[in-house]
């Protein structure tokens, strides 16, 4: 048994007041210790609200900034005591999102994973949806590096916001890089409702496909955190969840109810999966990265398209007609 | 309230009234959303109350009974706003909401003030108008009776320190068949994104009186004026054809091979085109280097917005 209580902070965060999060974060930490957990996670931009547009650059912090560090403080162990003497004086890992300024200004939508006192890991997002209602890639810059973590936890993690889970290659790289616990933060607005699913909700049924399908396919432990609440006309729908790796949901936090969900998981699941379902040992990457290289070429009409029509342009393999 | 979602067998107020199949909800879902939203956007505001302007339709009935269930019916006050040629009916509906409810409730007759500007056509005493008051059209009529209505309720709003709740639901607004600044005005709109055959199938689910979502949808503007008959459209037809158009982006000819007939298409495509300034704030020229709307971008609730 490696058993871990993680905690879901399915939380409202308030639009553009970051001392009115932070001050709930901190309460929420503490919740979440004297509750158990090892891990508490926090939903994208809880911090700082989602719909930000030019209020982005005001409630900005660099990764040096008191505030965050002060958050970061709170993940250590009390002061003299043996690390677990008691569940609220024993550490935590906390993955927390705000706004991220670099050294060179430009504002990034970040997570962060906070333990021992500091900030272990950052993770900036790596896909900015600026289409439909989404307007993200007018107000910040995408991430550039992608990197699994160790942890506290005695097991790697894989820290993604949002978008960047509607892009097939990044569950699998962080799978890849060492993690083993893939956690995607989201502030997920609701839309397409429907009658004839099985939550009511288009968006929903979307993202509880995609969880269980890429625990599946990485065989991984998935956390989802999703935000409550409502800016502007979006409303978020919550349903945070967390799926082991053989693809099954453990634990389905109910749609639009704010709350911190206890999930106790066995993170021995993994090892028990991979063995039996060994998919990650069996990944081609060398086939991924000759086939990819060759793309990237053919798209860029460096090399002739081996796969389209005759008369195809470069990078499409169907010719106009 | 409980569980949210699951698949229902049998849509809410079936048998009521004739409900396109893809423009079905679950109305929990729905319901949840909305009641969120209009407590979410009175917080924000810095308020507690609300005023709503109660015609007898379905509409502001269904918006009476979702902000009632938001923010308790004590915060609510209905307004009923007559002209003295609309129906005596409409006023009785109005009235058994509010009693239903169990919220404030006040009558404002506002024939005076239409009058004092148009004139009194049947005994050729000129308004404020002139002479020519004395022969507007219908349209003119109804634009100033609900300009109206919009200023007795933001007034009251004042009064009763409460939010004016929009009533416009997504097929009148679509096509335009609104009045700009008169209905279409408000500060927080909860049902602007459903179409009227969900406004049916929520007010059926919220207990909106049977008798209100059965009967035919009017402005009721003269005596025996229905919405459907003014359109030559019949809503569950009409909502149809903006979803495939609107919501489920289909071409002309995709909506031509579903069996929309071409006259029908030709007619809301174009009340959709041309309403589209009734659905977006007026645009400004642009001069100096930050303008609001363009590259001034603020969310409405931002920190310091609300009333204190």
């Amino acid at each position: 048994m490696q058993p871990l209580r993680i905690a879901l902070a399915q939380i409202a965060p308030r639009l553009g007041l970051l001392d009115e999060n932070l001050a709930h974060h901190h309460a929420l930490i503490a919740e979440a210790r004297t509750g158990g957990a090892g891990l508490v996670v926090f939903p994208e931009l809880g911090l700082t609200g989602y719909l930000l547009q030019d209020l982005a650059a005001e409630v900005a912090m660099r990764l040096d900034d008191p505030r965050l560090l002060e958050l970061a403080a709170a993940t250590a162990a009390a002061p003299g005591s043996a690390n677990g003497d008691t569940p609220a004086s024993g550490g935590i890992s906390a993955i927390v999102s705000f706004v991220e300024e670099s050294a060179d200004h430009r504002l990034f939508i970040a997570v962060a994973l906070l333990e021992d006192g500091r900030v272990r890991h950052v993770q900036r997002k790596l896909f900015l949806p600026t289409y439909g209602l989404f307007d993200e890639r007018r107000f910040f810059a995408a991430g550039d590096l992608l990197r699994a973590t160790p942890s506290g936890l005695g097991i790697g993690v894989g820290l993604s916001v949002c978008e960047d889970f509607w892009h097939l290659a990044v569950p699998q790289l962080l799978a890849l890089d060492g993690a083993q616990l893939l956690v995607n933060v989201s502030s997920s607005p609701g839309r397409d409702l429907a009658a004839l699913n099985e939550v009511g909700l288009g968006t929903a049924t979307s993202w509880r496909t995609l969880l269980r399908t890429y625990a599946q396919l990485t065989t991984s432990f998935v956390v989802f955190v999703n935000r409550v609440g409502v800016d502007e006309s979006i409303s978020f729908w919550g349903g945070s969840e967390v799926i082991g790796p053989n693809g099954d949901a453990v634990f389905s936090a109910p749609l639009y109810d704010e709350g911190l969900y206890f999930v106790d998981v066995d993170l021995g699941d993994v090892r028990r999966e991979r063995i039996a379902l060994p998919l990650l040992r069996d990944e081609r990457l060398e086939l991924a990265i000759r086939e990819l290289d060759r793309i990237v070429s053919e798209r860029a009409g460096q090399t002739e398209d081996s796969t389209a029509e005759q008369g195809a342009e470069p990078g499409l393999d169907v010719a106009a007609r | 309230m409980s569980a949210v979602g699951g698949p229902r067998a049998v849509p809410d107020g079936a048998g009521l009234f004739d409900l396109p199949p893809e423009l079905a909800i679950d109305t929990d879902v729905a319901r949840r959303v909305i009641i969120e939203f209009i407590r979410g956007q009175l917080r924000q505001a810095g308020f507690e109350r609300a005023v709503v302007g109660l015609s007898g339709g379905i509409d502001s009935a269904l918006v009476a009974c979702l902000v009632a269930e938001a923010i308790g019916p004590e915060q609510l006050l209905c307004l009923m706003l007559p002209y003295r040629t609309s129906a005596a009916a409409s006023r009785a509906d109005a009235e058994t909401v509010i009693r239903q409810l169990g919220c404030a409730g006040d009558l404002v007759d506002i024939s005076p003030m239409v009058d004092a500007y148009f004139g009194w056509p049947e005994s050729g005493v000129v308004g404020a108008a002139g002479t020519e008051g004395l022969i507007a059209s219908a349209l003119r009529r109804g634009n100033v009776m609900a300009r109206i209505r919009m200023t007795v309720l933001y007034d009251r709003s004042v009064t009763w320190s409460g939010l004016v709740v929009g009533t416009s639901n997504k097929t009148e607004s679509l096509i335009g068949y609104t009045t700009l600044f008169g209905d279409a005005a408000s500060a927080l709109n909860p049902i602007g994104d459903l179409y009227k055959s969900q406004v049916r199938q929520v007010a059926a689910a919220v207990g909106v009186p049977e008798a209100i979502i059965r009967k035919a949808p009017s402005a009721d503007l003269w005596p025996g004026q229905t919405d459907e008959t003014e359109a030559g459209f019949s809503y569950p037809e009409l909502d149809r054809l903006l979803y495939w158009l609107v919501d489920r982006r289909r071409s002309v000819e995709e909506l031509d091979a579903k069996g929309f007939a071409p006259e029908r298409i030709a007619w809301a495509m174009k009340a959709v085109a041309g309403s589209e300034f009734k659905r977006q704030v007026a645009p400004i020229a642009k001069l100096g280097p930050r303008t609001s709307g363009v590259d001034y971008l603020y969310p409405r609730r931002r920190p310091g917005s609300a009333r204190t």
